[in-house]
């Protein structure tokens, strides 16, 4: 079989990093006191053995009474203070779900994780959701466990072709979709002074100080190449270079204040930036809080980006976690989320149940978008990407 | 009891061996690996190698020399004007708080109780585009229509000035308060005006709480990285702002630890001048008396 050559070079990749990150484990313990580890992470650091992914498919078991999936915030159905979808999960199953909303970028969580995922602790995560180009990156370090699809009936036969089969995971063994998102322009209508319309209108001078992007590279890039008229699917590496240029220059001169994770939702309300690029689960959320604010796909089109659910390795409860999995592709309590979050379902079956459940939706092009115009980043080499990267680190200013 | 009896020059090592070890556990260690770490060259994916790789400090300077300058400059100012602000507060405390004295300090570190994080947060609120500061400054003609406040070094400066405040009013307070009110007496009935017995008496007596202070301020305000975050823009970037990217989320160790070393270098040196102008009793904190 053709996998089992796959998994040599994966176990040759994850026995070199180990090797590495041992020693560095033992650095962020002692050195690095001020990035928060005290002894206990010195420690455990010392006992850690090698750590990295196992070939193995996670086998099946009792489930159990409790397991802990981290998310990012605003990211399911609420109701009051609870979860609908995590209580009904309850009582089918009798599991409590301990719900953690610790992530808001991609790269600073994997900062956070790193050193337990590394050491095959997964810090009591039995879940975690993160940007599919972030869930390839977790599995070549052997950072997830391979599912066991067998155990996932919903999510075999429901999953949306668009999201089933990526290039860094053609059969969704490590990764299982969450949400598809898309990256959009979300304004203050009464600081603007009207709608805006084009992603090179967050260059005009007008705005100037009151624009800011996402530190999300592929999100922002992206659309700052598709407002030059560049497919970012087929864009060449100096094409992306040039587009960093641009963004670093518009930095400088001080016509984009900051770039921002999450938070600018707190900035747009505060009325501290007036034209940015944001996703489009919160848009709708921020214009039903403020009614000036506005939002658009913009004209040139939009970035999409899927987030999909993985379990670490070490992961306590894992086959419970295959379970939730394949709860949440059920049609019927995918529609819930929808309805609460107003991203792209990856699940068949969701516009059925949305006809019964908030027919408004079925127009709403935030959650069946125009597949046209959304774009998706392209997967450069790891050494491309590494120096993609960087670059893009230093036109944000770190 | 025997063996000490029989070599008393062991005692003294045996009572520093806690300390040593301390120190050998938590300094010297990590700074070896921190110095071994920075010499690596390597990917995430292709593992780290050790090979003499100094060109990573050159590297170094030369792309983020301008965040090292800027992060002194901001540690600089916010030293100054936290010393500014302090001595009139920490003096008037000491010297004429009388039964106020303890409430008084209380006050000072009262708002510290609340989380670092949260603090700089309500900054952020504070010195909004639409907030009252802005607003305010605005209607005085301070500032122009067009101006703000939040995203500029200001807000970055201010913002370190008041998290490093009480670094700053506690020794100056500690060294104002052990001054022997006699000693000021002796000065004006030896006919000192006010001023005289200020800078010849109070001032010189108070230097070991000015040195403290400076040190506890501008240390700790150089390294700072979450005012910068917060209140700042990409124009504003620290040097740990750069570190902290480095290792957090490039996984380029090398770097973040040739910065951190750079960076603790030049604290040295900086605070090794400073002990040849102000002299070594009063870093130490000893009295000058």
């Amino acid at each position: 079989m053709s996998n089992s050559s796959e998994w040599d070079i994966e176990r040759a990749i994850d026995a070199m990093s180990a090797a590495a990150l041992d020693r560095r484990t033992l650095l962020k313990g002692t050195a690095a006191g001020a990035l928060s580890l005290g002894l206990a992470g010195f420690l455990a650091a010392c006992g850690s053995d090698s750590g990295g992914g196992s070939a193995k498919v996670i086998p099946k078991g009792e489930i159990a009474k409790n397991m802990t999936f981290s998310n990012w915030e605003l990211y399911i159905d609420v109701e009051g203070k609870k979860h609908p979808t995590l209580d009904q999960f309850q009582d089918k199953y009798g599991t409590k779900v301990k719900y953690v909303e610790e992530i808001t970028d991609n790269v600073e969580f994997f900062g956070k994780v790193r050193q337990q995922y590394a050491s095959g602790s997964s810090g009591g995560r039995d879940l975690h959701v993160v940007t599919d180009w972030m869930c390839n990156r977790m599995k070549q370090l052997g950072y997830v466990q391979k599912l066991d699809k067998s155990a996932m009936p919903n999510v075999v036969n429901n999953i949306e072709d668009a999201v089933a089969s990526p290039a860094f995971d053609p059969k969704r063994e490590f990764s299982v979709p969450w949400q598809t998102g898309q990256v959009l322009l979300i304004y203050r209508k009464d600081l603007t002074g009207g709608d805006l319309t084009s992603i090179n209108d967050l260059f005009d001078p007008k705005f100037k100080g009151k624009v800011t992007m996402l530190t999300e590279m592929r999100d922002t890039v992206g659309s700052v190449l598709l407002g030059e008229g560049i497919k970012p699917e087929g864009a060449s590496k100096d094409q992306v270079m040039e587009a960093i240029d641009k963004i670093e220059k518009a930095s400088r001169d001080g016509q984009i204040r900051k770039f921002t994770g999450n938070e600018y939702t707190s900035d747009v309300a505060r009325g501290d930036s007036a034209a940015i690029l944001g996703w489009s689960g919160d848009a709708p959320q921020m214009a039903a809080d403020n009614k000036n604010v506005g939002y658009k796909q913009p004209e040139e089109g939009f970035m999409v980006f899927t987030d999909s659910m993985q379990i670490p390795v070490g992961a306590p409860h894992a086959f419970t976690a295959e379970k939730f999995m394949d709860f949440v592709y059920d049609p019927k309590i995918m529609v819930q989320i929808t309805d609460w979050v107003q991203y792209v379902p990856p699940v068949k079956g969701v516009r059925q149940e949305l006809e019964k459940l908030d027919p408004d939706l079925l127009d709403n092009p935030l959650v069946f978008p125009d597949k046209a115009k959304a774009h998706n980043f392209k997967q450069f080499s790891a050494e491309d990407e590494a120096d993609i990267d960087a670059a893009f680190q230093r036109a944000i200013g770190a | 009891m025997s063996l000490f009896q029989r070599r008393p020059g062991l005692l003294p090592y045996l009572l520093l061996a806690p300390g040593l070890l301390f120190l050998l556990l938590f300094f010297a260690l990590p700074l070896y690996y921190m110095a071994r770490t920075s010499l690596e060259t390597g990917t995430l994916f292709t593992g780290y190698q050790f090979d003499w790789h100094f060109e990573t400090y050159t590297d170094a300077i030369k792309n983020y020399h301008e965040q090292f300058i800027r992060s002194f400059v901001y540690a600089g100012a916010a030293t100054l004007i936290a010393l500014a602000i302090g001595y009139p507060l920490a003096y008037a405390i000491a010297l004429r708080g009388g039964k106020w004295k303890n409430a008084l300090l209380l006050l000072v570190i009262l708002p510290f109780f609340v989380t670092y994080l949260i603090r700089t947060l309500s900054w952020e609120t504070i010195l909004a585009d639409n907030g009252v500061v802005v607003d305010t400054l605005k209607a005085i003609g301070l500032l122009g229509d067009d101006g703000r406040i939040l995203a500029t070094s200001g807000a970055v400066i201010a913002g370190i000035t008041y998290n490093f405040l009480p670094f700053m009013i506690l020794p100056l307070y500690a060294s104002l308060e052990r001054i022997d009110p006699r000693m000021l007496e002796a000065g004006y009935d030896l006919y000192g005006t006010r001023r005289a017995v200020f800078t010849r008496v109070t001032l010189p007596l108070s230097m070991p709480g000015v040195v403290a202070g400076v040190l506890l301020t501008f240390i700790p305000a150089a390294g700072d990285f979450i005012n910068a975050e917060l209140l700042g823009t990409p124009r504003q970037t620290m040097i740990g702002n750069v570190i902290q990217s480095r290792y957090l989320e490039l996984s380029d160790y090398a770097t973040a630890a040739a910065l951190s070393f750079m960076l603790m270098a030049v604290i040295l040196v900086m605070v090794l001048a400073w002990a040849k102008i102000a002299g070594t009793e009063s870093l130490l904190g000893a009295e000058a008396r």
